[in-house]
């Protein structure tokens, strides 16, 4: 059983603020005027049916691509304002499929996760044996241990999905914008990888939004819920969501 | 079922006409059979010319094995050093990172040095530096560089654009990003490339002696010119025995370099 975090400790100062966005798929809105602050130290469960637009969201969250309308905004610890293109540094995603590069060993997938504390010149020659460490140590923490040393495109999906899950810890980021983290995962493994990401919220510094469609999960792990569903009158609203 | 039907008679009727066309080009180009016109004992000449190949003579093995090092040290060097070229040139030309104006330009410079023979570029290089080795190395460094600069160009375009991408979108800087998001999985293919282009120098360094650019092509023509086909033979064994050597221990390391190249990610083993 997860432990959850006391709520109530967690600093409710906003992480990601979000203003009349909205998204445009030819010609047809997927969502539009959502507007909601998250604060930091949420996790917020980002739920809805197939094609409602929940990775268009995420993705543009992530300055992967801009939005159609409106405007976001996330504030780092020192509490300055930074548009999402500037705050890439401080993300950690974890996309769909995976995005990791095939023929390089997990290990070096993770290592990965933090190429933007270094310049190109000193990752070249490697990274920090302490950085090494510390990966191999989340990846045995999400039971990779025995495959650390192979390519990604020789390990299964699971494996796959657990390795961009450990890039984006590994990175230390501010906020972890996860697209199905756990769609690939056994229940016990995906049971390991949520308490993580829940963990990951509960020195109230960081937030997490993820996309997960198990209602036991998103009461179990979630502070907020987004619905992306045009059918439901809580579409696009951030609700709470009650223990 | 519609579409598909009346695609592949579009296909079927672009393979007849191909057909049709090749087959005119076969009939206009009989008048090249009608050779000198004189009336020559075409069999006598060739059993005349083979019977002065047999048996070859041995006694010229250290010059030629000495001559067949200096071919293999032609290509290594001519090899390395068109890989070193061809990668910055394979970068500009591939449609994935570089500008379209850039790329275009690159890919039309490396078809420009592909059109030309290696035997002109050891001519050009022959003329510029004289008849030696180094005129070798520069030759087929120039030939390579059109080669392997298409053949980087195309592995680094077959890398998935997205992994990259994400790396960047994690806060990586765009050599970062190239490093290890395009990079490891260009890698495999740029080695096996560059491994056959190596057979290949190997092949062509034995020719372009012809022109004086080094190697035992410059053994082949003074034999040749001599009249010495006992020892012309002899160079010939040995080109043979270097080249079926290179094509098996090539095909073997290739194929183990590529062999684990590529399963899409997000299948399940």
């Amino acid at each position: 059983m997860p432990l959850l975090p006391d709520i109530s400790t967690v600093a409710q100062t906003t992480h990601l603020n979000v203003r009349d966005l909205g998204c445009e798929r030819e010609g047809k809105w997927l969502f539009r005027n959502m507007t909601w602050s998250v604060p930091r130290g949420s996790f917020v469960a980002i739920t809805g049916p197939s094609g409602s637009g929940k990775t268009s969201l995420l993705r543009i969250l992530s300055a992967l691509e801009n939005p159609a309308e409106g405007a976001i905004s996330y504030s780092c610890q020192e509490g300055c304002q930074h548009e999402p293109d500037l705050f890439q540094k401080r993300m950690g995603i974890i996309f769909q499929n995976f995005r990791l590069s095939p023929t390089s060993t997990l290990l070096d997938n993770v290592l990965t996760g933090r190429l933007a504390r270094y310049p190109w010149w000193r990752s070249t020659f490697g990274f920090p044996p302490s950085d090494k460490q510390e990966a191999l140590e989340l990846l045995e923490t999400l039971g990779l241990a025995h495959r650390t040393n192979h390519w990604a495109a020789e390990v299964s999906g699971g494996e796959q999905q657990r390795t961009s899950v450990a890039r984006a810890f590994f990175q230390q980021p501010e906020i972890i914008l996860a697209d199905e983290p756990v769609s690939q995962l056994d229940p016990e493994l995906a049971v390991r990888v949520l308490d993580q990401l829940r963990s990951f919220t509960t020195s109230g510094a960081a937030s997490v939004l993820c996309v997960l469609h198990d209602p036991t999960w998103i009461n179990l792990y979630a502070d907020y819920l987004i619905k992306i569903d045009p059918r439901s009158p809580d579409h696009g609203c951030l609700l709470r969501v009650e223990a | 079922m519609n579409v598909d039907s009346s695609s592949l008679r579009n296909r079927l009727g672009v393979l007849h006409v191909t057909g049709l066309l090749f087959l005119i080009g076969v009939i206009l180009s009989l008048p090249s059979l009608r050779g000198s016109g004189r009336h020559l004992d075409y069999l006598g000449n060739l059993g005349s010319l083979v019977s002065r190949f047999f048996p070859p003579d041995w006694s010229v093995s250290g010059r030629v094995l000495a001559a067949l090092g200096e071919t293999v040290q032609i290509a290594f060097l001519a090899t390395f050093f068109a890989i070193l070229l061809s990668i910055p040139l394979a970068l500009a030309g591939a449609q994935n990172i570089a500008p379209r104006w850039l790329s275009i330009c690159a890919r039309m410079a490396m078809n420009v040095i592909r059109t030309i023979p290696s035997l002109i570029w050891a001519l050009i290089a022959v003329a510029i530096v004289g008849p030696n080795s180094l005129a070798g190395v520069i030759a087929l460094t120039f030939y390579s560089m059109g080669y392997l600069g298409k053949f980087f160009s195309d592995a680094f375009e077959s890398a998935d654009p997205d992994v990259a991408q994400a790396l960047r979108a994690m806060g990586a800087g765009v050599i970062q990003s190239f490093q290890h998001g395009m990079w490891p999985f260009a890698k495999p293919l740029v080695w096996s490339h560059s491994l056959w282009m190596l057979e290949y120098n190997i092949r062509s360094a034995a020719i372009i002696g012809y022109v004086g650019a080094g190697g035992v092509g410059v053994q082949l023509y003074s034999y040749q010119e001599y009249y010495q086909w006992d020892r012309f033979c002899t160079v010939l064994i040995y080109i043979l025995a270097l080249v079926v050597i290179l094509d098996l221990a090539g095909e073997r390391i290739r194929a183990s370099i590529t062999k684990r190249l590529v399963r899409p990610l997000g299948t399940t083993v």
